[in-house]
C-alpha cells in the first residue's frame, strides 16, 4: 500500500495543489477501491485502476472548488505545517551550484506552467510524464482513445514549453544587459 | 520543413520515437527559431522528468486502515425485497411520458386552431370588403392634383 499510497499522494498533490485536500483524497481513493473490490474485474492492473479512481476524485474536487486557486510553494522546501517537505529526488549527477539554482527556478517555471493547464491536459501529462504511465495505461484510466491521449500530451508539453522559452528568453536577455554592463 | 511541421515533430524527437530525422534535424540547423524552440523543448522535458517526488505523510497508511475499518460495508442489492421497485419503474417512465404528451397536445393545439381562425377571418373580411367596393373608374386622387400632378 505504501507504494501506491505514495505515488497516488505525488499525483494528486500536484493535481489539486493542497496537502491536506491531497491526503484527504488517497484516503478516499483506497476507501473506494476498497468498497469497489468486487466489481474490480483484474482487466485493467491495479494501478490504473486506482488511478482512475483518484483523476475522477480529482476533478469531482476541482469542480467543487472551481476557481478557488491554492498553490503549495515548492520553493520554500516545507510544507503546510512547515516541516521540511519530503522529497525523492530522482538519481542524478549533483549539479554545480550555478546549475542547481537554474534547475530550481526551471521546476518553478514548470511547476506553474502546471498548474495552469486545463484538467484535461494536466491529467494527461502527470500520467505520463510525471508518473510515467504508458499512453496504453492512460487511454485506460481516462477511457479515451490513445490518439486523444497524444494529441493531450502534445498540447500540455507545448504549453509548457513556451513558458520556459520565455524565461530562457528573460534569462538570455538579462544576462547579456549584465555582460554589456 | 515548416516551422510549423518541426514544432509538431519536435517531441517525438526529443523521445528518440522519430523514424527519420534526416529532415528535421536539416532544419533545426537551418532556422535559430527552432533552435531555440528545441532547446526549450528539451529543457521542459528534462525538468517534467526530474521534479522531485512528494511523498505521502508517514500516518497516512494507518489512516486509511481505520477509515476502511471504519466505513459501513456497501449494502449488496436486494432483489427479494426490491423487485417491485425494479418492475414499476418502466411503468412509471410510460406514464410520465404519457403526461408530458398530453400536456404537450394541449399546449400546441389551441395555438394552431387560433392561428387558423384568425387567418379565416382577414380572408373573410378582405373578401366582403373586395365584393362591395365600388369598381368603377375612379377619379384621379386629390394628392395629386393639389401636387398639380396628373397622369
Amino acid at each position: 500500500m505504501r507504494l501506491y499510497a505514495d505515488r497516488l499522494y505525488n499525483y494528486i498533490l500536484r493535481m489539486v495543489g493542497n496537502a491536506t485536500d491531497a491526503e484527504d483524497l488517497v484516503q478516499e481513493t483506497f476507501l473506494r477501491a476498497y468498497q469497489g473490490l468486487p466489481q474490480f474485474d483484474g482487466r485493467a492492473s491495479l494501478g490504473t485502476w486506482l488511478y482512475r479512481i483518484a483523476t475522477n476524485l480529482c476533478i469531482d474536487h476541482q469542480r467543487r472548488r472551481a476557481r478557488r486557486v491554492q498553490t503549495v510553494s515548492y520553493s520554500e522546501g516545507e510544507d503546510e505545517e512547515g516541516e521540511p517537505a519530503a522529497w525523492d529526488f530522482p538519481d542524478q549527477q549533483t549539479p554545480n551550484p550555478l546549475e542547481a539554482a537554474l534547475n530550481r527556478e526551471l521546476e518553478a517555471v514548470v511547476e506553474d506552467a502546471i498548474d495552469k493547464l486545463s484538467p484535461k491536459l494536466k491529467t494527461v501529462l502527470l500520467l505520463y510524464d510525471v508518473e510515467e504511465l504508458s499512453y496504453e495505461e492512460i487511454a485506460r484510466v481516462l477511457g479515451i482513445p490513445i490518439g486523444t491521449v497524444k494529441s493531450r500530451l502534445n498540447h500540455a508539453r507545448t504549453q509548457i514549453q513556451k513558458a520556459v522559452a520565455a524565461y530562457l528568453d528573460d534569462a538570455l536577455l538579462s544576462a547579456q544587459a549584465r555582460g554589456i554592463k | 520543413m515548416r516551422c510549423e511541421h518541426f514544432e509538431r515533430q519536435m517531441w517525438a524527437y526529443i523521445e528518440g520515437q522519430l523514424p527519420d530525422a534526416q529532415a528535421f534535424e536539416a532544419h533545426l540547423r537551418a532556422c535559430p527559431h527552432c533552435q531555440r524552440q528545441l532547446a526549450a523543448a528539451q529543457a521542459t522535458y528534462r525538468t517534467l522528468h526530474a521534479l522531485p517526488r512528494h511523498r505521502a505523510p508517514a500516518n497516512l497508511s494507518e489512516q486509511v486502515r481505520r477509515r476502511i475499518a471504519a466505513a459501513p460495508a456497501r449494502p449488496r442489492f436486494d432483489w427479494a425485497r426490491m423487485w417491485w421497485r425494479v418492475a414499476l419503474a418502466p411503468a412509471l417512465g410510460v406514464l410520465i411520458a404519457a403526461v408530458w404528451w398530453g400536456w404537450q397536445t394541449q399546449q400546441t393545439a389551441p395555438s394552431y386552431g387560433t392561428a387558423t381562425d384568425d387567418l379565416t377571418e382577414s380572408l373573410v373580411e378582405l373578401h366582403e370588403q373586395l365584393e362591395v367596393a365600388d369598381w368603377s373608374p375612379s377619379p384621379t386622387p386629390s394628392y395629386f392634383i393639389s401636387t398639380g400632378y396628373t397622369r
